[in-house]
């Protein structure tokens, strides 16, 4: 242990390690047994000599009491158990004697006492102090740690992973706040909608990498080029500018020219040169009576006018032309309701034979009631539809209603002229085509001769348009005339006409238009010439031709001469109900 | 994108702590009326708490020693708790000032406590994990900072596994950190017991810690060495921690009137 051996009268090495005893279990002692009895040790003899010392200095006791404490001997039971032993043992483990020794004992433990009470005290209040401060600080943290993951979290919210743009959902709020909130000056508001031309082809043939690192790049550039603007992506390769505070709409297309000037840069994509261009759709109004989706929709088919019209160039927002898109778009989502409300029905426009007037068959046309329009024509909707896809149903309805009202014709004794209905070219690529036209026939009892199915020139040369082909030799099989329409104005490639199961060619309108003046007009020469040699090309394949808008006598006289087989227009009938034409037959 | 997993709510000093009541058992002063409040109804239930804690604590004491002695340069304590007297840091770098130490709590005002007190020591921090949480704790930067893997390390848990219930699985996390060592490093356990102790003071004690996030999770002997697999284990073994390498022959007398059972265990090359 190597505290000196007791030895007669004085023997501190055995009240230290009696106090040493006294104390531990008090508190928790940071040492070993041996380290606290060294200590103790050490203080024993500072008591003695205190307890010795002339004058008495209280300043020892308190210096003991506060070492206690110091060396966590820090409790009540420590202390009460320090005043024991010292008062039970210390003058006659330390055979101490003198005259005033008890006094002054009873004078050294008071001040021991008091140092102890006095750094117990400072300790509690220092360590209270500590805890309380940790508190704060862990307090402190966690609050910062919410706002940072807060504003992380509200940062990824709305912002583009990939390019680290504002996001659809920033763009919108800023652009609501424009518009619901608008600051002094901020009567005005515009927005761009930009989207890389062709950005598809990019990925398709260099990858989506490739094309993630070129949005990235144009990303960066949009930002730089636009200040202060807001530049937010909306997702593939769609970018929106905000401009606030607009004087008038120069003041975005001057942003749109940034922005397209900022793209056309040559881009450097890993090793690839690119060269990129855009379009721009430009809003620009004041913010009192619009809304965001309006604005956003605005600039969005803005966006397209730019890209029909060849891209790499910004379009300024029409309120008229988008009134007519609006319009558009109302109708085509109408036609299959008034499909179901038996909205359309059919005229027809009598092909009379040019050789003898008689009526050989009539060409059926759609017409809408359109319960606000009033009667459509084919060309307000029917394009449309094609785009749409409605074409089908709508065109099935078409077949189906011209092949029941066909089969009646002539039941009276009276004539019997075929049907010629139009195919567009989804119908025409239909794997089910000839069912269907089967079907009809069975099912309505109109004869397969009594039925033309018209077809464009296009639909024909359509690439890889082998089934369809089948499906007309099939239909053709079956008795069903097949006829070439607007012939003359697309490739007009001729071979294809041998091999293809054709009847009948129909003349495009434009050359019988031509052949007004035939005396005086070197142009209506050449017309007449060109349809003369098709005609005779198309009577030595064995086809028969019809001409397409007769509107005069002189016309259908000039056709007569030509050889031409029929004639339809204006001068042989204009479009009426089936039983008009019939009646006018009679 | 995850939200922290703590807010400020949980600081809350009406709320007592299981680190500063072991202050409080310790006759420190870092601690909140609630927690001397809970602290004061476990030792009317267990009037030798404070004597448990304390005896834990010079387990921990003798036991750094044992690791300095050893070689060990390098310590891990996970549930470490208010740093009050007799730290880790303290023990191990009186002896060997090179000596490296982080401490882990899952308590944010022990860590920040923790903060305080290691400002300026240039080999000791700490870190706020879980101990739930060993593949967090074991890439923590703090943690790859100070602590090199590839050299033994003493991963230390004492006085924790009490508030680790079964279903945290605390044997895998042990493997986990088991798995993360060099060899030649150790695994300290202590963790209150029942192999002795009545009925009705441990029906109490869990009372009082329901109070508190840390319900209490008692463990035999048993099963607290089968938290060493994969390690042996250090004389003498799994034993009340009074027991292991005491310093004099009385100080492991009642021993079992301790309740914590301690071992260390070394990891073979």
């Amino acid at each position: 242990m190597g505290e000196p051996a007791a030895s007669g009268a004085s023997c501190p090495g055995t009240f230290a390690r009696a106090w040493a005893k006294a104390v531990s279990g008090t508190s928790y002692l940071p040492m070993t047994q041996a380290q606290l009895e060294e200590l103790l040790q050490r203080l024993t003899h500072r008591l003695a000599a205190a307890l010795r010392a002339e004058p008495f200095d209280p300043r020892v006791g308190h210096q003991v009491g506060a070492e206690l404490v110091a060396a966590h001997i820090a409790s009540a039971e420590g202390l009460g158990r320090t005043v024991e032993v010292i008062q039970l043992r210390l003058l006659r483990d330390l055979g101490l004697v003198g005259d005033d020794i008890s006094d002054r004992l009873a004078r050294l433990l008071a001040t021991i006492t008091t140092g102890y009470a006095r750094a117990l005290r400072d300790r509690t209040l220092d360590e209270q102090e500590s805890i309380r401060r940790a508190a704060m600080v862990a307090r402190a943290q966690a609050e910062r740690a919410l706002r940072d993951s807060e504003s992380r979290f509200r940062h990824q919210a709305t912002h583009d992973p990939l390019t680290d743009l504002p996001n659809r959902t920033l763009f919108t709020e800023r652009l609501a706040a424009a518009i619901n909130a608008p600051g002094r000056g901020a009567d005005r508001v515009g927005v761009c909608f930009l989207d890389l031309d062709r950005f598809k082809v990019v990925n398709d043939s260099l990858g989506h990498q490739l094309g993630d690192a070129l949005l990235v790049q144009m990303a960066q550039r949009l930002r730089r080029a636009l200040g202060e603007h807001l530049v937010a992506r909306l997702g593939g390769d769609e970018f929106v500018i905000l401009v606030e505070r607009t004087g008038g709409t120069d003041d975005v297309v001057k942003a749109a020219e940034a922005a397209l000037a900022a793209v056309s840069e040559p881009a450097l994509v890993d090793g690839h040169e690119l060269s990129v261009t855009a379009s721009v759709g430009i809003v620009e109004r004041p913010v009192a009576g619009t809304t965001p989706g309006e604005l956003m929709r605005a600039a969005d088919s803005t966006l397209h006018w730019a890209k029909a019209a060849g891209g790499a160039r910004w379009a300024l927002f029409d309120p008229a032309r988008h009134r007519t898109e609006l319009a558009r778009y109302a109708l085509s989502a109408a036609i299959p309701a008034a499909l179901d409300r038996g909205e359309f029905f059919l005229d027809y426009q009598p092909l009379t034979s040019l050789r003898d007037g008689t009526l050989l068959g009539v060409e059926a046309l759609v017409r809408w009631r359109h319960p606000e329009l009033g009667v459509l024509r084919p060309d307000s909707f029917i394009g449309l539809a094609e785009e749409t896809g409605l074409i089908v149903r709508l065109g099935g309805w078409v077949l189906a209603e011209a092949c029941r009202e066909a089969e009646s014709w002539g039941a009276d004794g009276g004539p019997a002229p075929f049907v010629s209905v139009n195919l567009a070219v989804r119908q025409v690529n239909r794997p089910d085509l000839v069912q269907e036209v089967r079907g009809l026939l069975a099912q309505t009892g109109l004869p397969p001769q009594r039925l033309q199915l018209e077809i464009t020139e296009s639909t024909m040369m359509s690439a890889g348009a082998e089934d369809p082909v089948r499906a007309l030799r099939a239909l053709n099989d079956l008795g069903v005339r097949i006829a070439i329409d607007d012939f003359g104005t697309g490739y007009s490639n001729l071979a294809y006409l041998r091999d293809l199961p054709v009847t009948e060619l129909k003349m495009a309108g434009e050359f019988v238009t031509g052949l007004r003046a035939p005396q005086v007009d070197p142009a209506s020469r050449t017309d007449e010439r060109i349809l003369a040699s098709l005609v005779s090309l198309a009577h030595a394949l064995d086809l028969t031709v019809t001409a397409e808008g007769v509107e005069t006598a002189d016309q259908a006289d000039l056709l007569r001469a030509i050889g031409c087989d029929a004639g339809q227009g204006w001068h042989f009938g204009r479009p009426a109900p089936a039983a008009r034409i019939l009646e006018q037959i009679r | 994108m995850q939200r922290p997993d703590w807010a400020p709510d949980d600081i809350d000093v009406e709320r007592p702590s299981v680190a500063r009541m072991y202050d409080y058992y310790l006759g420190g002063s870092h601690n909140f009326a609630a927690d001397r409040v809970a602290a004061r109804a476990m030792v009317e239930a267990v009037p030798d708490a404070p004597l448990m804690a304390q005896a834990n604590r010079a387990f921990l004491r003798r036991v750094v020693q044992h690791l300095i002695d050893a070689g060990i340069r390098q310590f891990l304590d996970i549930g470490s708790g208010i740093p009050t007297v007799g730290n880790v840091h303290e023990i191990a770098q009186r002896a060997a000032p090179e000596a490296r130490v982080v401490y882990v709590d899952v308590d944010p005002v022990a860590v920040a406590h923790s903060q305080e007190i290691l400002a300026g020591n240039r080999n000791a921090t700490v870190v706020r994990e879980d101990l739930r949480r060993p593949e967090a704790i074991l890439t923590h930067p703090e943690v790859t900072r100070l602590i090199d893997f590839s050299q033994p390390v003493a991963v230390m848990v004492v006085a924790v596994l009490h508030f680790i219930p079964h279903s945290d699985h605390p044997e895998q996390t042990l493997r986990t950190l088991r798995a993360a060592l060099a060899p030649g490093s150790y695994l300290v356990l202590s963790q209150a017991s029942d192999d002795t102790r009545g009925g009705a003071e441990r029906v109490e004690a869990e009372r009082v810690y329901r109070r508190t996030d840390n319900p209490l999770c008692i463990r035999s002997r048993a099963e607290l060495t089968e938290f060493f697999d994969g390690f042996t284990l250090v004389d003498p073994g799994v034993v009340w921690v009074p027991q292991w390498r005491p310093e004099t022959p009385e100080s492991a007398e009642d021993a079992e009137q301790a309740v914590f059972l301690g071992g260390v265990g070394r990891l073979d090359g």
